[in-house]
Protein backbone atom coordinates (compact mmCIF):
# COMPACT_ATOMS: atom_id res chain seq x y z
CA UNK A 1 0.00 0.00 0.00
CA UNK A 2 1.40 2.91 -1.17
CA UNK A 3 2.31 5.64 1.64
CA UNK A 4 -0.23 8.09 3.12
CA UNK A 5 0.19 11.99 2.03
CA UNK A 6 -1.58 13.16 5.53
CA UNK A 7 -1.00 12.31 9.23
CA UNK A 8 -3.55 10.33 10.48
CA UNK A 9 -5.14 12.57 13.18
CA UNK A 10 -6.10 14.67 9.87
CA UNK A 11 -7.70 12.32 8.28
CA UNK A 12 -9.39 10.65 11.41
CA UNK A 13 -10.86 14.47 12.19
CA UNK A 14 -12.01 14.72 9.00
CA UNK A 15 -13.73 11.39 8.59
CA UNK A 16 -14.89 12.01 11.98
CA UNK A 17 -16.30 15.56 11.49
CA UNK A 18 -18.19 14.22 8.51
CA UNK A 19 -19.78 11.13 10.20
CA UNK A 20 -20.79 13.65 12.98
CA UNK A 21 -22.95 15.85 10.54
CA UNK A 22 -24.24 12.97 8.81
CA UNK A 23 -25.70 11.71 12.41
CA UNK A 24 -26.62 15.41 12.95
CA UNK A 25 -29.14 15.09 9.65
CA UNK A 26 -30.28 11.59 10.78
CA UNK A 27 -28.44 9.57 9.10
CA UNK A 28 -27.80 5.31 10.25
CA UNK A 29 -25.57 4.53 12.43
CA UNK A 30 -24.20 1.88 10.37
CA UNK A 31 -24.02 4.38 7.44
CA UNK A 32 -22.04 6.48 9.34
CA UNK A 33 -19.50 4.03 10.74
CA UNK A 34 -18.92 2.78 7.11
CA UNK A 35 -18.60 6.52 5.98
CA UNK A 36 -15.66 7.01 8.48
CA UNK A 37 -14.15 3.30 7.59
CA UNK A 38 -13.77 4.23 3.72
CA UNK A 39 -12.65 7.60 4.20
CA UNK A 40 -9.71 6.73 5.82
CA UNK A 41 -9.06 3.72 4.11
CA UNK A 42 -8.99 5.87 1.11
CA UNK A 43 -6.72 8.08 2.35
CA UNK A 44 -4.34 4.96 3.08
CA UNK A 45 -4.76 3.98 6.84
CA UNK A 46 -4.36 0.32 7.56
CA UNK A 47 -6.74 -0.58 9.84
CA UNK A 48 -9.78 1.55 11.18
CA UNK A 49 -12.04 0.67 14.31
CA UNK A 50 -15.25 2.72 14.80
CA UNK A 51 -17.78 2.60 17.48
CA UNK A 52 -20.85 4.69 17.22
CA UNK A 53 -23.80 5.47 18.81
CA UNK A 54 -26.04 8.47 18.37
CA UNK A 55 -24.41 10.98 20.82
CA UNK A 56 -21.16 9.85 20.34
CA UNK A 57 -18.34 8.23 17.98
CA UNK A 58 -15.52 7.41 19.14
CA UNK A 59 -12.73 5.71 16.29
CA UNK A 60 -9.02 4.63 16.09
CA UNK A 61 -6.94 4.47 12.98
CA UNK A 62 -3.51 3.41 12.23
CA UNK A 63 -1.11 4.42 9.31
CA UNK A 64 1.08 1.68 7.62
CA UNK A 65 4.02 2.65 10.19
CA UNK A 66 1.83 1.54 12.87
CA UNK A 67 0.96 4.93 14.17
CA UNK A 68 -2.44 5.32 15.72
CA UNK A 69 -4.68 8.09 16.46
CA UNK A 70 -7.85 8.13 17.71
CA UNK A 71 -10.25 10.65 17.99
CA UNK A 72 -14.22 10.99 19.68
CA UNK A 73 -17.26 13.18 18.44
CA UNK A 74 -20.29 14.12 20.85
CA UNK A 75 -23.56 14.39 18.80
CA UNK A 76 -25.94 16.44 21.12
CA UNK A 77 -28.97 16.90 18.50
CA UNK A 78 -29.92 15.49 15.20
CA UNK A 79 -32.85 15.96 12.80
CA UNK A 80 -33.72 14.99 9.83
CA UNK A 81 -32.11 16.72 6.84
CA UNK A 82 -32.27 14.98 3.39
CA UNK A 83 -30.97 18.20 1.39
CA UNK A 84 -27.65 18.04 3.67
CA UNK A 85 -27.32 14.36 4.24
CA UNK A 86 -27.72 14.06 0.54
CA UNK A 87 -24.21 16.77 0.10
CA UNK A 88 -22.56 15.02 2.55
CA UNK A 89 -22.84 11.74 1.29
CA UNK A 90 -21.56 12.87 -2.05
CA UNK A 91 -19.00 14.23 -0.42
CA UNK A 92 -17.60 11.50 1.18
CA UNK A 93 -17.93 9.83 -1.94
CA UNK A 94 -15.78 12.55 -3.69
CA UNK A 95 -12.95 11.86 -0.89
CA UNK A 96 -13.16 7.75 -1.06
CA UNK A 97 -12.41 7.98 -4.79
CA UNK A 98 -10.04 11.17 -4.51
CA UNK A 99 -8.19 11.95 -1.41
CA UNK A 100 -7.64 15.40 -1.87
CA UNK A 101 -5.65 17.60 1.45
CA UNK A 102 -7.94 17.18 4.23
CA UNK A 103 -7.68 20.83 5.42
CA UNK A 104 -8.61 22.26 2.09
CA UNK A 105 -12.19 20.22 2.63
CA UNK A 106 -12.87 22.14 6.15
CA UNK A 107 -14.15 24.81 4.42
CA UNK A 108 -16.66 22.97 2.36
CA UNK A 109 -17.77 20.90 4.95
CA UNK A 110 -18.35 24.11 7.37
CA UNK A 111 -20.71 25.39 4.44
CA UNK A 112 -22.71 22.28 3.97
CA UNK A 113 -23.42 22.16 7.82
CA UNK A 114 -24.00 25.73 7.98
CA UNK A 115 -27.79 26.65 8.01
CA UNK A 116 -28.41 30.20 8.14
CA UNK A 117 -32.29 30.33 7.24
CA UNK A 118 -33.51 29.66 11.26
CA UNK A 119 -37.34 29.53 10.29
CA UNK A 120 -37.92 27.95 6.97
CA UNK A 121 -40.95 28.97 5.26
CA UNK A 122 -41.54 25.09 3.06
CA UNK A 123 -40.67 23.39 6.26
CA UNK A 124 -44.11 25.61 7.80
CA UNK A 125 -45.94 24.38 4.40
CA UNK A 126 -44.76 20.79 5.38
CA UNK A 127 -45.97 21.50 9.21
CA UNK A 128 -49.45 22.66 7.76
CA UNK A 129 -49.84 19.78 4.94
CA UNK A 130 -48.73 17.03 6.85
CA UNK A 131 -50.65 17.99 10.02
CA UNK A 132 -54.35 18.40 7.96
CA UNK A 133 -53.49 15.86 5.92
CA UNK A 134 -52.83 12.87 8.43
CA UNK A 135 -55.83 14.20 10.86
CA UNK A 136 -58.29 13.06 7.78
CA UNK A 137 -55.84 9.75 7.40
CA UNK A 138 -56.66 8.75 10.55
CA UNK A 139 -60.76 9.93 10.02
CA UNK A 140 -61.28 13.14 10.92
CA UNK A 141 -63.28 15.12 9.48
CA UNK A 142 -62.27 18.18 6.78
CA UNK A 143 -63.16 20.87 9.35
CA UNK A 144 -60.56 18.90 11.53
CA UNK A 145 -58.22 19.16 9.18
CA UNK A 146 -58.34 23.10 9.02
CA UNK A 147 -58.41 23.07 12.28
CA UNK A 148 -55.09 21.38 12.23
CA UNK A 149 -53.55 23.81 9.77
CA UNK A 150 -52.96 26.86 12.91
CA UNK A 151 -52.18 24.20 15.37
CA UNK A 152 -49.44 23.21 12.59
CA UNK A 153 -47.95 26.69 12.29
CA UNK A 154 -47.81 27.18 15.98
CA UNK A 155 -45.95 23.91 16.33
CA UNK A 156 -43.85 24.70 13.82
CA UNK A 157 -42.77 28.05 15.67
CA UNK A 158 -42.25 25.62 18.51
CA UNK A 159 -39.62 23.05 16.53
CA UNK A 160 -37.77 26.30 15.56
CA UNK A 161 -37.29 28.08 18.65
CA UNK A 162 -35.50 24.82 19.98
CA UNK A 163 -32.93 25.18 17.42
CA UNK A 164 -32.65 29.00 18.01
CA UNK A 165 -32.37 28.60 22.00
CA UNK A 166 -31.42 25.22 22.43
CA UNK A 167 -33.78 24.27 25.20
CA UNK A 168 -34.44 20.69 25.91
CA UNK A 169 -36.34 19.09 23.80
CA UNK A 170 -38.57 16.55 26.32
CA UNK A 171 -39.17 19.60 27.41
CA UNK A 172 -40.45 21.46 24.26
CA UNK A 173 -41.99 18.22 23.09
CA UNK A 174 -44.45 18.09 25.99
CA UNK A 175 -44.73 22.13 25.43
CA UNK A 176 -45.98 21.32 21.83
CA UNK A 177 -47.97 18.74 22.47
CA UNK A 178 -49.61 20.99 25.60
CA UNK A 179 -50.26 23.90 23.67
CA UNK A 180 -52.11 21.75 20.55
CA UNK A 181 -53.80 20.02 23.01
CA UNK A 182 -55.49 23.52 24.46
CA UNK A 183 -56.04 24.76 20.70
CA UNK A 184 -57.86 21.63 19.89
CA UNK A 185 -59.75 21.65 22.54
CA UNK A 186 -60.57 25.22 22.26
CA UNK A 187 -61.64 24.85 18.83
CA UNK A 188 -64.44 22.09 19.38
CA UNK A 189 -65.67 24.20 22.29
CA UNK A 190 -66.04 26.95 19.73
CA UNK A 191 -67.65 24.44 17.18
CA UNK A 192 -65.13 25.11 14.70
CA UNK A 193 -63.97 21.45 14.46
CA UNK A 194 -65.84 18.19 15.62
CA UNK A 195 -63.38 15.70 17.04
CA UNK A 196 -60.48 17.59 19.18
CA UNK A 197 -58.71 13.47 19.33
CA UNK A 198 -58.50 13.61 15.39
CA UNK A 199 -56.75 17.04 15.06
CA UNK A 200 -54.82 16.09 17.66
CA UNK A 201 -53.20 12.74 16.44
CA UNK A 202 -52.84 14.66 12.86
CA UNK A 203 -50.76 17.54 15.25
CA UNK A 204 -48.91 15.00 16.80
CA UNK A 205 -47.72 13.10 13.86
CA UNK A 206 -45.48 16.13 13.15
CA UNK A 207 -43.54 15.89 16.84
CA UNK A 208 -44.03 11.89 17.09
CA UNK A 209 -40.81 10.00 16.96
CA UNK A 210 -42.29 7.07 15.01
CA UNK A 211 -40.06 7.15 12.43
CA UNK A 212 -37.41 7.12 14.87
CA UNK A 213 -39.06 4.47 16.40
CA UNK A 214 -39.02 1.77 13.00
CA UNK A 215 -35.41 3.10 13.14
CA UNK A 216 -34.29 1.83 16.66
CA UNK A 217 -36.08 -1.74 15.73
CA UNK A 218 -34.05 -2.01 12.42
CA UNK A 219 -30.74 -1.35 13.93
CA UNK A 220 -31.25 -3.40 16.78
CA UNK A 221 -32.25 -6.14 14.20
CA UNK A 222 -28.90 -5.31 12.16
CA UNK A 223 -26.45 -5.88 15.27
CA UNK A 224 -26.18 -2.00 16.37
CA UNK A 225 -27.77 -3.01 19.79
CA UNK A 226 -26.55 0.08 21.89
CA UNK A 227 -27.65 2.24 19.13
CA UNK A 228 -30.61 0.84 18.66
CA UNK A 229 -31.96 0.77 22.57
CA UNK A 230 -30.60 4.18 23.10
CA UNK A 231 -32.89 5.61 19.96
CA UNK A 232 -35.89 3.27 21.25
CA UNK A 233 -35.50 4.47 25.01
CA UNK A 234 -35.80 8.12 23.38
CA UNK A 235 -38.72 7.04 20.87
CA UNK A 236 -40.64 5.96 24.16
CA UNK A 237 -40.11 8.71 26.41
CA UNK A 238 -40.35 11.43 24.08
CA UNK A 239 -43.69 9.74 23.24
CA UNK A 240 -44.53 9.68 27.46
CA UNK A 241 -44.02 13.52 26.84
CA UNK A 242 -46.17 13.67 24.32
CA UNK A 243 -49.26 11.82 26.14
CA UNK A 244 -48.26 14.32 29.28
CA UNK A 245 -48.42 17.00 27.71
CA UNK A 246 -51.98 16.24 26.11
CA UNK A 247 -53.01 15.07 29.35
CA UNK A 248 -52.78 18.50 30.94
CA UNK A 249 -55.45 20.33 28.89
CA UNK A 250 -57.22 17.51 29.29
CA UNK A 251 -57.76 17.59 32.66
CA UNK A 252 -58.50 21.48 33.12
CA UNK A 253 -60.67 21.74 30.00
CA UNK A 254 -62.54 18.44 30.56
CA UNK B 1 -62.93 -0.80 3.98
CA UNK B 2 -64.71 0.19 0.81
CA UNK B 3 -63.28 1.95 -2.06
CA UNK B 4 -64.29 5.17 -1.21
CA UNK B 5 -62.44 4.79 2.39
CA UNK B 6 -59.10 3.08 0.56
CA UNK B 7 -59.23 6.06 -2.05
CA UNK B 8 -59.33 8.71 1.21
CA UNK B 9 -56.56 6.93 2.83
CA UNK B 10 -54.36 7.03 -0.36
CA UNK B 11 -54.75 10.30 -1.12
CA UNK B 12 -54.53 11.50 2.74
CA UNK B 13 -51.25 9.79 3.05
CA UNK B 14 -50.06 11.07 -0.09
CA UNK B 15 -50.51 14.99 0.80
CA UNK B 16 -49.25 13.74 4.49
CA UNK B 17 -45.98 12.41 2.55
CA UNK B 18 -45.60 15.48 0.48
CA UNK B 19 -45.74 17.56 3.67
CA UNK B 20 -43.11 15.38 5.74
CA UNK B 21 -40.79 15.65 2.45
CA UNK B 22 -41.17 19.35 2.53
CA UNK B 23 -40.34 19.01 6.46
CA UNK B 24 -37.42 16.79 6.05
CA UNK B 25 -35.63 19.23 3.60
CA UNK B 26 -36.04 17.19 1.00
CA UNK B 27 -35.08 18.49 -2.39
CA UNK B 28 -37.40 19.85 -4.77
CA UNK B 29 -36.85 17.62 -7.66
CA UNK B 30 -37.32 14.71 -5.84
CA UNK B 31 -40.51 14.85 -4.32
CA UNK B 32 -42.58 13.48 -6.44
CA UNK B 33 -40.48 10.59 -6.99
CA UNK B 34 -40.94 9.95 -3.18
CA UNK B 35 -44.76 10.60 -2.93
CA UNK B 36 -45.25 8.27 -5.94
CA UNK B 37 -43.34 5.90 -3.61
CA UNK B 38 -45.40 6.52 -0.96
CA UNK B 39 -48.67 5.72 -2.72
CA UNK B 40 -47.92 2.94 -4.09
CA UNK B 41 -46.64 1.44 -0.47
CA UNK B 42 -50.19 2.23 0.55
CA UNK B 43 -51.89 0.74 -2.12
CA UNK B 44 -49.96 -2.36 -0.98
CA UNK B 45 -51.09 -1.85 2.37
CA UNK B 46 -54.70 -1.19 1.26
CA UNK B 47 -54.90 -4.47 -0.41
CA UNK B 48 -52.93 -6.02 2.77
CA UNK B 49 -55.06 -4.77 4.55
CA UNK B 50 -58.16 -6.45 2.61
CA UNK B 51 -56.51 -9.89 2.68
CA UNK B 52 -54.29 -10.17 6.09
CA UNK B 53 -55.09 -10.15 9.42
CA UNK B 54 -52.14 -9.64 11.43
CA UNK B 55 -50.70 -6.44 11.79
CA UNK B 56 -46.91 -7.63 11.46
CA UNK B 57 -47.96 -8.88 8.05
CA UNK B 58 -49.56 -5.47 7.25
CA UNK B 59 -47.13 -3.87 7.28
CA UNK B 60 -44.38 -6.51 6.33
CA UNK B 61 -45.69 -6.72 2.91
CA UNK B 62 -46.15 -2.93 2.35
CA UNK B 63 -42.32 -2.27 3.80
CA UNK B 64 -41.05 -4.65 1.54
CA UNK B 65 -42.04 -2.79 -1.37
CA UNK B 66 -41.97 0.47 -0.09
CA UNK B 67 -37.94 -0.39 0.51
CA UNK B 68 -37.54 -2.01 -3.11
CA UNK B 69 -38.81 0.89 -4.39
CA UNK B 70 -36.29 3.04 -2.72
CA UNK B 71 -33.56 1.02 -3.91
CA UNK B 72 -34.89 1.03 -7.25
CA UNK B 73 -35.20 4.91 -7.48
CA UNK B 74 -32.31 5.84 -5.77
CA UNK B 75 -30.55 3.84 -9.04
CA UNK B 76 -32.89 6.06 -10.91
CA UNK B 77 -32.24 9.46 -9.49
CA UNK B 78 -28.46 8.50 -8.50
CA UNK B 79 -29.51 9.53 -4.47
CA UNK B 80 -30.03 7.87 -1.34
CA UNK B 81 -32.25 5.24 -0.75
CA UNK B 82 -32.70 6.46 2.80
CA UNK B 83 -34.92 9.72 1.83
CA UNK B 84 -37.30 7.88 -0.53
CA UNK B 85 -37.69 4.92 2.18
CA UNK B 86 -38.16 7.02 4.49
CA UNK B 87 -40.98 8.95 2.50
CA UNK B 88 -42.77 5.71 1.27
CA UNK B 89 -43.36 4.45 5.10
CA UNK B 90 -44.22 7.42 6.71
CA UNK B 91 -48.31 7.32 6.73
CA UNK B 92 -47.32 3.48 7.80
CA UNK B 93 -45.00 4.52 10.88
CA UNK B 94 -47.07 3.67 13.90
CA UNK B 95 -47.03 7.12 15.23
CA UNK B 96 -50.38 7.42 16.16
CA UNK B 97 -50.09 4.00 17.60
CA UNK B 98 -47.16 5.41 20.07
CA UNK B 99 -49.31 7.81 20.73
CA UNK B 100 -52.02 6.13 22.11
CA UNK B 101 -50.18 3.94 23.92
CA UNK B 102 -48.36 6.08 25.47
CA UNK B 103 -51.48 8.09 26.33
CA UNK B 104 -53.44 4.92 27.93
CA UNK B 105 -50.27 4.38 29.95
CA UNK B 106 -51.19 7.46 31.39
CA UNK B 107 -54.63 7.82 31.77
CA UNK B 108 -53.94 4.33 33.34
CA UNK B 109 -56.54 2.47 31.20
CA UNK B 110 -54.20 -1.03 30.90
CA UNK B 111 -56.08 -3.12 29.09
CA UNK B 112 -56.02 -0.71 26.07
CA UNK B 113 -52.55 0.21 27.02
CA UNK B 114 -51.64 -3.35 26.31
CA UNK B 115 -53.55 -3.65 22.97
CA UNK B 116 -52.11 -0.16 21.40
CA UNK B 117 -48.61 -1.50 22.55
CA UNK B 118 -49.09 -5.09 21.07
CA UNK B 119 -50.62 -3.71 18.27
CA UNK B 120 -47.68 -0.87 17.97
CA UNK B 121 -44.84 -3.52 18.49
CA UNK B 122 -45.90 -5.63 15.72
CA UNK B 123 -46.30 -3.02 13.46
CA UNK B 124 -43.05 -1.48 13.99
CA UNK B 125 -41.30 -4.99 13.46
CA UNK B 126 -42.88 -5.80 10.64
CA UNK B 127 -41.58 -2.69 9.27
CA UNK B 128 -38.37 -2.81 10.26
CA UNK B 129 -38.14 -6.62 9.14
CA UNK B 130 -39.79 -5.75 5.62
CA UNK B 131 -37.09 -3.39 4.93
CA UNK B 132 -34.23 -5.31 6.50
CA UNK B 133 -34.91 -7.81 4.13
CA UNK B 134 -34.08 -5.87 0.99
CA UNK B 135 -31.59 -4.05 2.39
CA UNK B 136 -29.33 -7.73 3.27
CA UNK B 137 -30.49 -8.56 -0.53
CA UNK B 138 -29.38 -5.40 -2.26
CA UNK B 139 -26.23 -5.45 -0.05
CA UNK B 140 -25.57 -8.67 -0.98
CA UNK B 141 -25.89 -8.69 -4.86
CA UNK B 142 -24.24 -4.98 -5.07
CA UNK B 143 -20.72 -6.15 -2.93
CA UNK B 144 -20.97 -9.62 -4.71
CA UNK B 145 -21.03 -7.60 -8.16
CA UNK B 146 -18.58 -4.94 -7.39
CA UNK B 147 -16.02 -6.40 -5.58
CA UNK B 148 -15.58 -3.77 -2.82
CA UNK B 149 -12.73 -2.62 -0.90
CA UNK B 150 -14.46 -4.66 1.97
CA UNK B 151 -13.33 -8.28 0.74
CA UNK B 152 -10.33 -7.33 0.49
CA UNK B 153 -10.04 -7.78 4.54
Amino acid sequence: MAQPAYPAEDVLSLAMDLGKSMIRCGAEINRVEETVVRICRAYGMQQTEVFSIVSLIVATTRDPDGREATRSRRIYSYATNFMQLEKLNALSRRLCALPVDPASVREELDTINRDPVKLHPTACIGYILGASAFTVFFGGSWKDALAAAPIAVILWLIGSLVKVHGMSKLFVTALSSATAGFLALGFVRLGLADNAGMIMIGDIMLIIPGLMLIHSVREMLCGDLMSGLLRLLESLILALAIACGFAVPILILG
Amino acid sequence: MDLKQALILILAGAAGTCGFSLLFRLRKKLIPCAVLGAVLTLVVYVICLRFLHHAFFQNLFPALFGALYAEIAAKVTKSPATQYLACAIIPLVPGGGLYYTMYHFVTGDMASFHTQLTQTARTAAGLAVGIILISVLVHQWRYRSLKTIFEEE
